[in-house]
């Protein structure tokens, strides 16, 4: 999957993208191929992403949790037989190990078909020419996880290999014989292997006949058997018989190796169906696993969605036994948000981003119900972004090489989430360039949410104004002081529903009541509040 | 005497699934070792799989044995029963789970890795009812705990002097024969390898308690040093090994050395059952 212009990289990090691609991976090799081919949609395909997401969402809805693995499970033991379809493409002899590929191949494309066969949607994956390969090397074995060059496959092949094993039963019978000869004369009861110790202790007279010295030592020789005359000729008829059996089994790989070569394009359709078939079971798991739904297009710059979530968030607080609150929003320009810390500033403007993402991708999204465009750009500014210029930068200087960036491609479509973008600044300029940057987004019709905790900016900008409702009350500071039960006290007591608020409010940080639950000490944080109060 | 009908039933004593032949060194005479174990096995009827640590070992290969190669390796003729493809790659391809169905000359080959020994060991086993490796110290680890045997071939041609090769082959009997732990004793749990600076540190301070590996090949020490630090200390493993007998080849490239004294040191050494395959004794 290929973010393309959609997402720079810091972009892609701060919107889980990594996290999306893994959660997409499709298991087999064709899969691997179409997956690592996929863009997203732009401006001018929006009923083809829209379409796809429908798919998507129709093939999640068509296939029980029970059917979904068993795919699954057969597409992971889909055998990569396109080396094997290629080499013989090329005229090349198959060997042995390339028809079992095929042959499971076909195997599990006939079971996948199965699988499938009740949604009329997807047609079936397997043609004529996969069916043709399946019946060819059918004489390979009783089930398709081995193959052998069966006698089945050549009328000559049984009488050539009888006649082998005769010839080889002759020449073992004939080297038993020597064995067993020169085992009695040193009163052995068998020679094993090619070389053997005779002690010289052992020897009054010249060796037994057939017995070669290969080298001496003090007090032993180190010998082996030679080959008597009805060895050699015995062994002479067996290398004959065996080069007739060679002969004929290569015709036999010849032979079908050119039914593959024949059938090539045709079984090339049925592996590029397998991969975006593979892709979209993939993106059917994750629909189904992350309960999502298909997202209306927009043909206009909008991002709208109903209980929305952040997934990759989602998930790490799943496993940390915590839940994920939804969220609701509804953009059509750019809009100033506020809030709290701790509030979920940075997690709205990440769920904004990774729904349109999803919508990108032709997915559904993980939202109740979601409209979105396509945008040319999503574009994340501020916290977050890990330094991709220079070390010799200040945070600010970075902050506004970033936005140069975004302003200077002036994506028709842009989608803007800024996390505090110019809080290193003066709050004074910081308030003035947020503003103005404000103004110029909506000239450029863009999308996207500018989070802050500067006040007065939304209403000098004509920007509508969105904000966390925030710490219901404080939370008391746990009598253990530890961090994670007070972060927990924190969540059980903030309300991160957004609303649109009229006019300028004043934005609530609650950051001196938060200093206090995190465990600073009770005097500076009464001095604190002495001085806000002055 | 057939040597190998006499380890085979030492394995098959215990109730060994595969026997891993290792080595004191190169020129030891493994590959014999491992010709007259399968040629015995085979004759009494016993499905058996054959597989390599060491690279392209070409060996002649009765009807219905099962072994593992590389596909590169695999010979176009006589035409194998392919039975698996393995996903584990070697320098020579992929590796391959085969039968024989005619007589022939095959090449084996095994995993580079730890992990793919121990999945190619759990293959054979299903796939045969005793597994025959040409196997390599470092990889014994795949046996540690399961129902594995091993065979410790020593010859001429890994030492200089016959003395040097029975204080190696004793010292890696002893590696490899460290008891399992007594869980009931006190004991000190080594995450990594027991070297032998760690060994003389435990020496010196006249350590009693058990000194825990997770398996012998975990064991960094080797020679006469090995062989003083493990009868010193109480060395221990959670996953100990089965060592079932030695064998000697008593000629190297560059010397050879005694046969009959040869094999009687190591006996006394190592107190396993020792053999000479090219000779056809057993010495103890």
């Amino acid at each position: 999957m290929k973010a393309l212009e959609l997402l720079d990289p810091a972009s892609a990090h701060v919107l889980g993208f990594e996290w999306l691609t893994a959660a997409l991976a499709p298991v087999s090799s064709y899969g691997d191929r179409h997956f690592s081919e996929l863009r997203p949609f732009v401006a001018g395909e929006e009923s083809q992403a829209q379409e796809r997401a429908q798919a998507i969402a129709r093939l999640a809805a068509g296939l029980d949790a029970e059917r979904l693995d068993a795919l699954h499970a057969a597409f992971g033991d889909l055998p990569d037989a396109a080396g094997a379809v290629a080499r013989a493409s090329l005229g090349d002899v198959l060997d042995d190990p390339n028809f079992l590929e095929l042959r499971r191949f076909s195997a599990t494309v006939e079971r996948i078909d199965g699988l499938l066969a009740e949604l009329t949607e997807w047609a079936p994956v397997s043609n004529d020419s996969v069916r043709a390969i399946q019946a060819a090397l059918a004489p390979g074995g009783r089930d398709e996880t081995g193959f052998y060059l069966a006698d089945a496959f050549d009328a000559e092949l049984a009488a050539l290999r009888d006649g082998l094993g005769r010839e080889q039963a002759a020449l073992d019978a004939a080297r038993g014989r020597e064995n067993e000869r020169a085992a009695n004369a040193l009163a052995r009861e068998a020679i094993e292997g090619d070389e053997f110790i005779i002690m010289r202790a052992e020897i009054d007279r010249a060796l037994p006949a057939g017995i070669r010295v290969l080298r001496e030592a003090p007090t032993y020789l180190l010998c082996s058997l030679e080959y008597g005359e009805a060895s050699l000729a015995a062994l002479a008829r067996r290398d004959a018989a065996a080069e007739a059996v060679a002969h004929a089994e290569e015709r036999v790989r010849a032979a079908l190796s050119a039914l593959v070569r024949d059938q090539a394009a045709a079984i090339g359709d049925a592996e590029r169906r397998l991969g975006e078939l593979d892709v979209s079971l993939a993106a059917a798991r994750f629909t189904r696993r992350y309960g999502c739904t298909p997202a209306e297009i927009a043909n206009e710059p909008a991002l709208a969605f109903e209980r929305g979530r952040f997934l990759p968030l989602e998930a790490d607080l799943s496993a940390a036994g915590r839940p994920f609150v939804p969220l609701d929003l509804e953009l059509h320009d750019v809009a100033v948000l506020t809030g709290p810390n701790m509030g979920g500033k940075s997690v709205s403007l990440q769920t904004c981003g990774f729904v349109a993402l999803c919508a990108a991708f032709g997915l559904p999204v993980p939202a109740a119900r979601a409209r979105t465009a396509l945008f040319d750009q999503i574009a994340w500014l501020g916290t977050g972004r890990e330094a991709q210029i220079g070390g010799l930068l200040s945070s600010f200087a970075r902050e506004v090489l970033e936005l140069k960036a975004i302003l200077t491609r002036a994506a028709p479509r842009l989608l803007i989430l800024a996390d505090e973008f110019a809080r290193t600044t003066t709050p004074h300029e910081g308030k003035a360039l947020l503003i103005a940057l404000l103004q110029r987004l909506h000239e450029r019709r863009a999308c996207g949410m500018l989070a802050t905790h500067l006040a007065g900016i939304a209403g000098a900008a004509g920007a509508r104004h969105f904000a966390v409702r925030g710490l219901a009350g404080i939370p008391r500071r746990p009598p253990s002081e530890d961090v994670v039960e007070a972060l927990a006290a924190l969540a059980e007591a903030m309300d991160y529903t957004i609303g649109e608020v009229t006019g300028d409010e004043r934005p609530r940080a609650d950051a001196i009541a938060l200093t206090a639950l995190l465990g600073i000490d009770r005097e500076l944080v009464d001095a604190a509040y002495r001085s806000l109060s002055q | 005497m057939r040597v190998g009908l006499e380890i085979f039933e030492l394995a098959r004593a215990v109730g060994a699934r595969s026997i891993f032949v290792v080595g004191i060194g190169r020129d030891v005479g493994k590959t014999t070792v491992l010709r007259a174990v399968y040629a015995a096995a085979a004759e009494t009827g016993v499905r058996i799989a054959l597989a390599s640590m060491n690279p392209k070992q070409r060996l002649w290969l009765r009807p219905q044995t099962v072994f593992v190669t590389a596909r590169g390796l695999l010979p176009r003729y006589p035409a194998a029963q392919i039975l698996k493809l393995s996903g584990l790659q070697s320098p020579t391809g992929e590796l391959v789970y085969a039968r024989t169905v005619s007589s022939g000359l095959y090449e084996l080959a095994g995993a580079p890795t730890a992990s793919g020994v121990r999945e190619i060991v759990t293959t054979l086993a299903a796939l045969s009812e005793l597994a025959v490796v040409d196997g390599a110290v470092d990889r014994v680890a795949s046996l540690a705990g399961s129902d594995g045997a091993i065979v410790i071939a020593c010859g001429a041609g890994a030492a200089k002097t016959m003395q040097e090769a029975v204080d190696e082959v004793a010292a890696l009997a002893a590696r490899l024969r460290v008891p399992a732990v007594d869980k009931a004793a006190a004991s000190i749990d080594l995450d990594g390898a027991l070297t032998a600076a760690q060994a003389a540190s435990f020496m010196a301070a006249r350590e009693e308690r058990q000194i825990v590996v997770r398996d012998p090949t975990q064991i960094a020490l080797s020679g006469k040093a090995g062989s003083r630090a493990l009868s010193q200390l109480a060395v221990r493993c959670r996953r100990p090994l089965r060592v079932i007998a030695a064998t000697v080849a008593s000629i190297g490239t560059e010397r050879t050395f005694e046969p009959r004294a040869f094999a009687t040191a190591v006996a006394d050494a190592t107190g396993l059952p020792t053999f000479d395959v090219y000779a056809g004794v057993r010495a103890a």
